[in-house]
């Protein structure tokens, strides 16, 4: 196995080339462009057999991407930000046609005021639209979620498409040692994409996506409903299977960190993940009873996965890098409503938006209000800003 | 563990030394992880990129707030950037600097490095480009890499990013480095003269950061405060102006991307002004000039 050092946005797009895509469709945008530009010096260095179309819009891009899938080859992109909004009515068509493009997202924040650095405003609006979402913590993970998404994007149980989730900078231009998986492994691990429910043949005519009478489509919504719900199962048996050739185990949904015997846990996404296992391990090892849980599916929701979780400890706090305006972070929405009927407190922690460090003494914060609910059975606020000038945490 | 903060301008390859240097250190065995922290995204712009490097797989996504090392690619940020800010007592400052080690001036007096790695970058690649001289002089001043790591490193980097030959220039451009870094302890006391950033409470903010010119203890916000931002320190070559040559065409005044030249004078006695306090020597002017008026010089 081969190890290097590169940026999440390498690790993007050699996956996609690992998992041999047919057809590349995209449009430039930082903090996703080297993502498209590496996959365009591997298609132009005779690399990577794929079709790659440079795009004139994000909107075209992800048009190209559904009619591409929809003669059922493999299709890839990528987009961050506003690149992902300008796609939003798309998003639906891939979602309802079940075609399972794969495209990671690098979490950027949504304009206004203009910004590049990292947050969730752009991926977690897109929650109802049909598509997976994973939530990543490091490099290896870019690698090895792109190639898995394909995976379980593509089980016949699910034919859903996935975001795989990265934070702006933080893993997109970040380096650091990244084991490569072998061609010959990836090809046993995910073979060639064959569909039968969704191919464009002039031969074997088919229509995908007409128009359809209210006779049809509240079917049409059960049927994503179901195929999601299908992708819960899904998800575990691709993390076990990539465990078995590969050794890295991720858990699947949800990733949990020292929660044995933990009176307070958090519940992160993306890269704060990281740095809070080293809080967890100095909190421990000063004798806190605190615990991580590292949410990797958004969609589809591991709502009973959560409720274990929340079985075993006294406080849960739920941090977002997103905010639904004066209803909470979208994280700790979906926990709160996987939780109903649950009696232990649940509150929200809020920072690092539009890009702020999300810094060691933040997440410590975090983890003392959780802890201080876990001890008083109720929480005095259940959304807590943290790091925002002028607001009390 | 240790961690190294690096101080460069937009354009000088701050983030690819960061990268190299983590490179290197992989190539020894250590995990290491480089990434940037981009401010306003242009070229001679202050930016800043960051090298951790452990035995153990490192967890921490933060930004560095006490890094053991500095690297400072352009010793005219030392004046504008606190850049030994939050560095460890114990800590190096390398500086890209023609002066000796005892002649720098930091915030604090610490162990010190000096390299004159624009001559180096000028001599080995014909840019003044620095990042891949200055890693040399890191290695030569702290032995935390060797310099045949620092060349792997750049290789690895560079070579993906810029190609094997010119990777192999800066692959030299380190080794030539290496050998006249001088060691020594900078003065320390110096108070940088930055001004605080207008950090209002959320309160105070004007709503969705729609901005009138105001002044604030901070200095001026809002439109036309770009005069506060003296941005000519950013180059490293000056437009020589030559009035007898010049035609008045205003060819360099329509190019300028920072209107830093201005007419002056009435009817014949009409003249052109440069303003250097603004101009951060992107040589567009001379480029354009038909008459060869104005000349870039260092």
């Amino acid at each position: 196995m081969v190890k290097r050092v590169v940026t999440g946005n390498y690790a993007a797009a050699f996956a996609a080339m690992l998992a041999k895509v047919d057809v590349i469709a995209a449009y430039p945008i930082t903090p996703q462009t080297f993502i498209v530009e590496h996959l365009s010096e591997f298609v132009n260095d005779g690399l990577l057999d794929s079709a790659f179309m440079r795009c004139e819009s994000e909107h075209s891009a992800m048009s190209a991407c559904v009619a591409a899938s929809a003669t059922g080859v493999r299709t890839y992109t990528a987009t961050a930000s506003q690149g992902l909004a300008l796609m939003h009515e798309v998003l639906f068509i891939a979602g309802s046609a079940h075609l399972p493009v794969v495209m990671p997202v690098v979490n950027r924040t949504v304009a206004g005021p203009i910004g590049i650095w990292a947050e969730h405003n752009d991926t977690m609006p897109q929650r109802d639209c049909g598509w997976m979402q994973v939530y990543v913590e490091d490099n290896q993970e870019v690698m090895d979620m792109t190639i898995q998404a394909f995976k379980i994007a593509e089980d016949k149980r699910v034919l859903l498409p996935i975001m795989v989730c990265l934070d702006a900078f933080i893993l997109s231009h970040t380096v650091e040692p990244v084991d490569f998986p072998e061609q010959d492994k990836v090809d046993k691990f995910l073979p060639p994409y064959r569909p039968d429910h969704a191919v464009l043949d002039p031969k074997d005519p088919m229509i995908i996506g007409s128009f359809s009478p209210p006779e049809y489509i509240q079917e049409v919504r059960y049927q994503t409903d179901e195929t999601m719900r299908n992708a819960l199962e899904v998800v575990e048996e691709v993390n076990a299977e990539w465990a078995k050739e590969f050794g890295r185990d991720y858990g699947g949904l949800i990733e949990e960190y020292k929660t044995d015997g933990a009176d307070a846990i958090l519940i992160t996404l993306g890269t704060v993940t990281s740095t809070a296992r080293d809080i967890v391990d100095e909190y421990r090892a000063a004798g806190k009873k605190v615990g991580l849980v590292k949410l990797r599916f958004f969609r589809p929701y591991p709502t009973e996965a959560i409720r274990k979780v929340a079985s075993k400890c006294k406080a849960i706090g739920v941090y977002d890098r997103a905010v639904s305006f004066s209803a909470g972070g979208p994280s700790w929405i979906e926990a709160r409503n996987a939780l109903y009927g649950y009696t232990i407190p649940v509150i929200n922690v809020l920072a690092g938006l539009g890009g702020r460090d999300v810094t060691e003494p933040d997440i410590r914060l975090m983890f003392d209000k959780v802890l201080e609910a876990a001890e008083k059975g109720e929480a005095e606020n259940e959304i807590v800003w943290i790091g925002t000038r002028g607001v009390k945490p | 563990m240790y961690e190294v903060r690096f101080h460069g301008r937009g354009g000088q390859g701050a983030v690819m030394a960061a990268q190299a240097l983590a490179s290197a250190a992989f190539q020894e065995g250590n995990y290491a992880v480089a990434f940037p922290y981009f401010g306003a995204e242009r070229r001679g712009a202050p930016v800043m990129a960051f090298t951790r490097v452990d035995k153990d797989k490192i967890f921490s996504k933060t930004l560095i707030y006490e890094p053991d090392y500095i690297v400072v690619l352009d010793d005219k940020l030392c004046g504008l950037v606190d850049v030994s800010d939050g560095l460890k007592d114990s800590g190096m400052a390398i500086i890209n600097s023609a002066e000796k080690p005892e002649d720098i001036k930091l915030g604090k007096a610490v162990k010190c490095a000096t390299v004159d790695a624009t001559t180096v970058a000028l001599e080995t690649l014909g840019q003044p480009i620095t990042n891949s001289a200055i890693l040399g002089a890191f290695a030569k001043a702290t032995g935390l890499v060797s310099i045949d790591s620092v060349v792997e490193g750049i290789m690895d980097i560079f070579g993906n990013r810029i190609g094997e030959r010119l990777a192999t220039k800066n692959a030299n451009a380190a080794k030539a480095a290496y050998e006249v870094t001088q060691v020594g302890t900078c003065q320390g006391g110096f108070e940088c003269e930055k001004a605080d950033k207008w950090l209002p409470g959320y309160d105070e903010l004007p709503l969705g950061l729609a901005t009138r010119p105001m002044e604030t203890p901070e200095g001026l916000v809002g439109p036309g405060s770009f005069v506060d931002n003296k941005t000519g320190s950013w180059k490293t070559f000056a437009p020589i102006y030559d009035p007898d040559k010049c035609i008045m065409c205003r060819m360099c005044w329509f190019y300028c991307p920072d209107g830093a030249i201005k007419e002056v004078g009435e009817g014949d006695a009409k003249t052109l002004e440069f303003h250097h306090e603004y101009c951060k020597g992107c040589g567009i002017c001379a480029n354009e000039c038909p008459k060869d008026a104005i000349k870039m010089e260092r």
